[in-house]
């Protein structure tokens, strides 16, 4: 039986991007001549991910890591390569393949502020056809793995960035995806709240057998998370392999982050 | 489908949030009715009738029209759309197993369904206040078709919010498409001054565009006017509906692949 859930071969993504001079010499030619330059957001890129895997991806800021998990949620098409998730083109956006992965983006919020979590949980029950018995099951095992009982009925919008961080992760649990894609679920995060979040993340890959892509500047994430890394540097696959073996020498990390923003370790 | 009532419901519930909201919404179509009550009144000063209308079968057009237009609030989706393609956050909607225009649909659903049981209550209330003697047609088939034909008008235009929204895949920015057709509503629907006023080579013209059957035409209808062009109209309506979705469809194909998510 093939376990694989996510395979890529030389998968690449080029932008397109308005260019002009600076001042307002710069902003009059533009009216009349516009500059366009293309920018290799993702080069060639090669992996495959089997079931129950915990995958950190990481790579300085502008390394193509979120354009990667775009274009494997199917947010994005790819300029060129092959991609197949769970057996689908994700790009062609199917029903079927999107109630079978989830994706939180630290920054992006699939929760309505102005009213409850329990609000947002019982849209998201319908939107996935999620049965009632079912639901319940699922809602009370998170409320419980995240302590988060007594916020449930609050207004979203007066949570704090851990609580909130919370409810987004168990509304984009609530369907028992086979793949979790996570773009920076700790960033902003304090200690305390991105130890919890990371301890929620291994009890969901554990014990749901759920395999999880994992994008996080913060070092530590990924240390403790995925015995398995790959690093993207502008734009290409630089390191594929043992976590462990990538953090033993440090300076490792750093000639990866050169160009690039910081490690918080 | 549950999903769908499931949005429409949700978004129903972000609209009671506010009190301030559902209380000053309330009041401002009282406020309407009010000022149309004065400048009609004034107007209608020494005269029985101006064009085809009494004074009470003007207001009676105008609660209704003014009633119509004020469901017809799609054009937050367009901009909803648009900032979001623009922030890059659009995903939220492409993430989910739902038809995004669909989504946007019964988004609408449920911020009108709100605003419909709020004005309509205003509407009754003011008819009463004033002792207007409404003027609905008596003819049950033309009153069928006009509330067909209105929520069809509505559909049409959350169609037309919607397309004009995804243009932002394409063009970056819409304000030019949404000023054309903010400018083209106001003058064919006839809101503020009944279309029957215009000369006839004008609303012949008008006659062809969906806007005249968005509010103008089922009120007119609805107050016992222009009977005669009732099946023609739904016709029309109808025609527009199924039309702008093929457009619909082959923007959204042709568009989508152009998306890049950049802001996340």
């Amino acid at each position: 039986m093939d376990r694989t859930m996510i395979k890529v071969e030389n998968l690449s993504k080029t932008y397109r991007r308005y260019k002009k001079k600076e001042g307002l010499a710069g902003s009059l030619t533009s009216l009349f001549h516009r500059e366009y330059e293309e920018k290799d957001a993702v080069r060639n890129v090669s992996f495959s991910i089997g079931k129950g895997e915990f995958i950190g991806l990481i790579g300085p800021n502008g390394a193509g890591k979120t354009t990667l998990v775009k274009m494997l949620t199917g947010i994005i098409a790819p300029t060129s390569g092959m991609i197949d998730v769970m057996g689908y083109y994700p790009n062609d956006m199917k029903n079927e393949f999107k109630k079978r992965y989830a994706v939180v983006m630290g920054q992006k919020s699939q929760l309505f502020f102005e009213l409850t979590a329990n609000d947002t949980l019982r849209l998201f029950k319908e939107i996935y056809e999620i049965q009632e018995k079912e639901f319940k099951k699922s809602k009370e095992y998170f409320i419980e793995l995240f302590g988060v009982k007594d916020l449930m009925d609050v207004q979203v919008r007066t949570l704090s960035l851990g609580e909130r961080m919370k409810m987004e992760l168990i509304v984009a649990l609530l369907h028992n995806p086979e793949v979790l894609f996570l773009d920076e679920p700790t960033i902003g995060l304090d200690i305390v709240a991105s130890r919890q979040i990371r301890g929620f993340l291994k009890e969901v890959n554990e014990k749901k057998g759920t395999t999880i892509m994992l994008t996080s500047h913060y070092m530590e994430d990924i240390r403790l998370l995925c015995p398995r890394s790959i690093v993207i540097h502008e734009g290409e696959k630089i390191y594929d392999g043992d976590t462990a073996k990538l953090f033993e020498d440090e300076k490792t990390i750093e000639e990866i982050y050169r160009k690039g923003g910081e490690v918080h370790v | 489908m549950y999903k769908y009532w499931e949005i429409s419901k949700v978004h129903m519930k972000e609209q009671l949030t506010w009190r301030a909201d559902v209380v000053f919404n309330m009041l401002f179509t009282i406020v309407k009715i009010l000022f149309a009550y004065l400048l009609w009144g004034i107007i209608f000063q020494g005269k029985s009738m101006i064009g085809q209308f009494t004074f009470h079968g003007m207001l009676s057009y105008y609660i209704v029209s003014s009633f119509l237009s004020q469901l017809e609030m799609s054009s937050g989706i367009s901009w909803e759309i648009h900032d979001r393609i623009r922030q890059g956050s659009f995903s939220k909607y492409m993430v989910i197993p739902v038809s995004v225009q669909a989504y946007f649909v019964f988004m609408e659903i449920g911020v009108v369904g709100f605003y419909f049981l709020f004005d309509l209550i205003a509407a009754v209330v003011w008819k009463f206040a004033f002792r207007i003697r409404f003027q609905f047609t008596n003819d049950p088939l033309i009153m069928v078709i006009a509330v067909v034909m209105a929520v069809l008008g509505l559909l049409f235009m959350v169609q037309l919010s919607f397309l004009l929204g995804i243009m932002t895949l394409k063009y970056q920015g819409i304000g030019t498409f949404l000023m054309i057709k903010n400018n083209l509503m106001e003058l064919v629907t006839g809101t503020i001054v009944p279309l029957a006023l215009f000369p006839a080579g004008v609303v012949n013209v008008m006659k062809y565009l969906p806007f005249y059957y968005v509010t103008y035409l089922p009120s007119m209808l609805l107050t016992g006017h222009c009977e005669q062009e009732a099946l023609k109209g739904l016709g029309i309506m109808t025609a527009w509906c199924v039309g702008i979705q093929a457009v619909i469809r082959a923007t959204w194909k042709k568009y989508i692949k152009k998306y890049d998510g950049v802001g996340i």
